[in-house]
């Protein structure tokens, strides 16, 4: 007979394996998700390397035979792709800046100050968020049209010195939960409302800056219909151009080229998350709204 | 605003600071934002803009605008709101892109297209006898579409009832070629689908064909002029689904979409359209007339065993085949530059990019004279050319309503056709679902025309 010797399992490794089970199991669940979250745009990247005939092949070709690399090459040539991210890109970065600074003043406003009227006040701003862009598209045509600002970048600039709602609501979130006793030592110090915001508020609010800029380029940088409406084919951003331009001679969409466009479109706006991720993470979570 | 503490001087500061930032953001940022580059160039000269969609006159088109005419072209992204603003904020475009078959009695009727008949008469480029009769789509005598002025011209066409089909699914299916000189009957080009289709694990892996023209309400007035009637009354005021050609045509549609050999709303087809799938060999029979063929002939593997086809015919009914677009252009009547618009119109229509466009076996030539540009080179070219001149003797303007936009016409019947797809709900019940609908729909555009 043989004797074997078998270790107890001491109560220490058998939490270590509780924790790495567990581990294993938090990690496979994340990457489940991850895999889901990605799926559609890795379903774009691979779209944009294939030909016509395999996108509508069955069953489906779910990698490409050969992997057409000129995609991406004739979709940047196809069109100004350069020019169109540049008009993208100025007005983007025109509406992001003015509406954060915009939205920061006008949050810190309905934070830290009062006057008569003020929750109405904020309500109704609150409520105009309900109010959907394509019912105020004919008047705003309209009035531009008659400003003479048709063809031109200034309603971004307008639209950016207005403040946007939402992100009022995000910095008023944020402005009100800051301590009292730092605005009332500045007065006691002698400083004003403008100082304050300038000096002590605005400079506290690095995560939700990066977060309202992150949004409100994000906004910009997809809006399709504003673009449309507004600007002329040589002045237009990359998003209408996007889908306009990747067509036959008839006007139907040239699906391979028209995905292949697109990751470039978006490789811009991850780029801007990546940089500021962890300020934007911080202002959602800063500002109440997590 | 009263502060919680502070002085009222550092309110007004903050004030005044808020106008004055303000302001000084704008004059700082607007100054870069006005002066973008992008396809069209500056410089002297006429300029005009046209309403179109970016391809139609690409960059390279523009800048050769500008070297041949001394015109520079300003494109707009052609789309209903924005002309709705433009004619009405009184700067409208010069030149707007339309569909002849659809958008021509509409625009003709509410008055804001400009009659073209002194511009035609006076040109030397668009000859009156050098046009084809598919511009007659862009014609409207005040009831009745196909007579009367002219207020646009199609840039090509097609006889959208025809039909491509592909024959290595005939031969594999073991079923007769359909001709390419008789027309074959719409039930005889739905029992060929029905033997055509091929499925596997319930997914359609090739279908049986499709027919679905541009949309459903153009297609419905071809089918039901196809079974001999018209759905509209004889003033266009109303639509009449429950004659017996409307309901026959009705009848047809729903069984092909019942049977699901092809795309229809209830089975849609993931390209979007019928280019992408026939190309892909997953598309036995397709309802495009020649300007597939654009599409078809840089496929080495299935041009060679495409054909043409001229359009069905519903058995008793008249043999006939319309155009379904005329896709082109028409000056509104407040167009400001239309002289410079109506040169661009000539060489838009008459001279490089017109003769480009005939090479590109995209559409047929809306003048005559440009007929023998199209493609012809290959042996099934040839083919496809011989169908497609012996199928013009049968062209027809089926004429169409100015009382109801057609995208309009086409969001009503997409709400209410599918359950009869589906089988939920009778043809003669969908019948009278769709007149009820579309009828109340184009009574409100009756009493804007007047």
């Amino acid at each position: 007979m043989t004797a074997t010797t078998v270790t107890p399992k001491t109560p220490a490794s058998g939490a270590r394996v509780r924790v790495r089970a567990s581990r294993l199991v938090l990690y496979t669940v994340l990457v489940v998700i991850t895999g889901l979250m990605l799926g559609p745009f890795g379903w774009l990247v691979i779209t944009g390397l294939k030909t016509t005939p395999e996108l509508a092949a069955s069953p489906v070709h779910w990698l490409p035979d050969k992997i057409q690399w000129h995609n991406f090459a004739d979709a940047f040539t196809q069109i100004d792709f350069l020019g169109y991210a540049r008009n993208s890109l100025i007005i983007s970065l025109i509406y992001a800046t003015l509406v954060t600074l915009s939205s920061a003043w006008v949050g810190f406003g309905f934070a830290r100050l009062s006057a008569p009227g003020k929750k109405v006040l904020f309500g109704v701003l609150i409520g105009s968020m309900m109010l959907p862009q394509m019912i105020t598209l004919f008047p705003t045509y309209l009035i531009f049209a008659k400003l003479g600002m048709v063809d031109t970048y200034w309603p971004w600039v307008l639209w950016g010195l207005s403040a946007a709602p939402y992100l009022v609501f995000l910095f008023r979130q944020f402005f009100a939960g800051m301590p009292r006793e730092l605005e009332e030592a500045a007065i006691v110090d002698g400083c004003g409302y403008t100082g304050i915001f300038w000096r002590i508020f605005l400079p506290q609010s690095w995560p939700v800056l990066t977060a309202s800029f992150v949004i409100a380029f994000t906004w910009s940088w997809g809006d399709f219909i504003a673009p449309m409406l507004l600007l002329s084919s040589d002045r237009t951003t990359l998003s209408v151009a996007l889908m306009t331009s990747y067509v036959t001679p008839s006007g139907l969409p040239v699906n391979n080229l028209l995905a292949a466009g697109s990751v470039m479109y978006v490789v811009p706006i991850l780029l801007i998350f990546l940089v500021a991720q962890r300020g934007f993470v911080a202002g959602m979570s800063t500002s109440g709204l997590k | 605003m009263r502060p919680h503490a502070g002085a009222p001087l550092s309110r007004r500061r903050f004030l005044s600071l808020s106008a004055g930032g303000a302001a000084a953001g704008a004059a700082a940022l607007s100054g870069c934002a006005l002066q973008v580059a992008g396809a069209a160039s500056g410089g002297g000269g006429e300029s005009i803009t046209v309403m179109a969609e970016l391809n139609d006159l690409g960059p390279e088109l523009i800048q050769q605008a500008q070297k041949e005419l001394g015109i520079r072209i300003t494109v707009v992204k052609n789309d209903i709101t924005r002309l709705i603003a433009m004619i009405t904020s009184g700067n409208p475009p010069d030149l707007v892109r339309g569909l002849g078959a659809l958008d021509a009695p509409y625009f003709a009727a509410r008055g804001v297209a400009e009659n073209l008949d002194p511009y035609f008469a006076k040109s030397s480029i668009l000859k009156v006898d050098d046009l084809d009769p598919a511009n007659d789509l862009w014609r409207y005598d005040g009831k009745t579409q196909g007579n009367g002025p002219r207020y646009g011209m199609a840039k090509d066409f097609s006889q959208d009832a025809m039909f491509w089909y592909n024959t290595s699914h005939f031969d594999k299916a073991g079923l007769a070629y359909p001709s390419e000189t008789e027309p074959i009957t719409y039930e005889e080009w739905l029992d060929n689908a029905k033997q055509l289709v091929r499925r596997k694990n319930g997914q359609t892996t090739v279908y049986g064909g499709s027919y679905n023209g541009l949309g459903l309400g153009i297609l419905f007035t071809n089918l039901t002029a196809a079974a001999g009637g018209s759905l509209f009354s004889a003033d266009f005021s109303r639509v009449d689904f429950t004659t017996p050609e409307a309901r026959r045509a009705l009848a047809w549609y729903v069984d092909y979409a019942k049977t699901r050999v092809g795309p229809s709303l209830i089975q849609p087809n993931p390209d979007a359209w019928d280019g992408p799938t026939y190309v892909a060999n997953r598309m036995a029979m397709s309802g495009n007339g020649y300007w597939l063929g654009g599409m078809i002939y840089p496929e080495p593997k299935v041009a060679p065993v495409s054909r043409l086809a001229p359009a069905p015919v519903f058995e008793g009914g008249p043999r006939l085949s319309s155009c379904q677009s005329a896709t082109g252009l028409w000056m509104p009547k407040k167009a400001r530059n239309k002289d410079a618009a109506w040169r661009v119109f000539e060489w838009f229509f008459g001279e490089a990019p017109a003769k480009a466009r005939a090479e590109g076996g995209w559409g047929i030539p809306t003048l005559k004279s440009l007929r023998p540009l199209m493609p012809d080179k290959e042996a099934y070219q040839q083919r496809v050319l011989k169908t497609q001149q012996a199928e013009l003797e049968h062209f027809s303007v089926t004429p169409f309503t100015p009382y109801i936009k057609w995208d309009a016409l086409e969001a009503l019947i997409n709400q209410v056709i599918p359950a009869a797809m589906r089988g939920e709900i009778s043809v003669d019940i969908l019948a009278g679902r769709l007149n009820s609908t579309v009828n109340e729909q184009m009574k409100r555009g009756k009493e804007q025309v007047g």
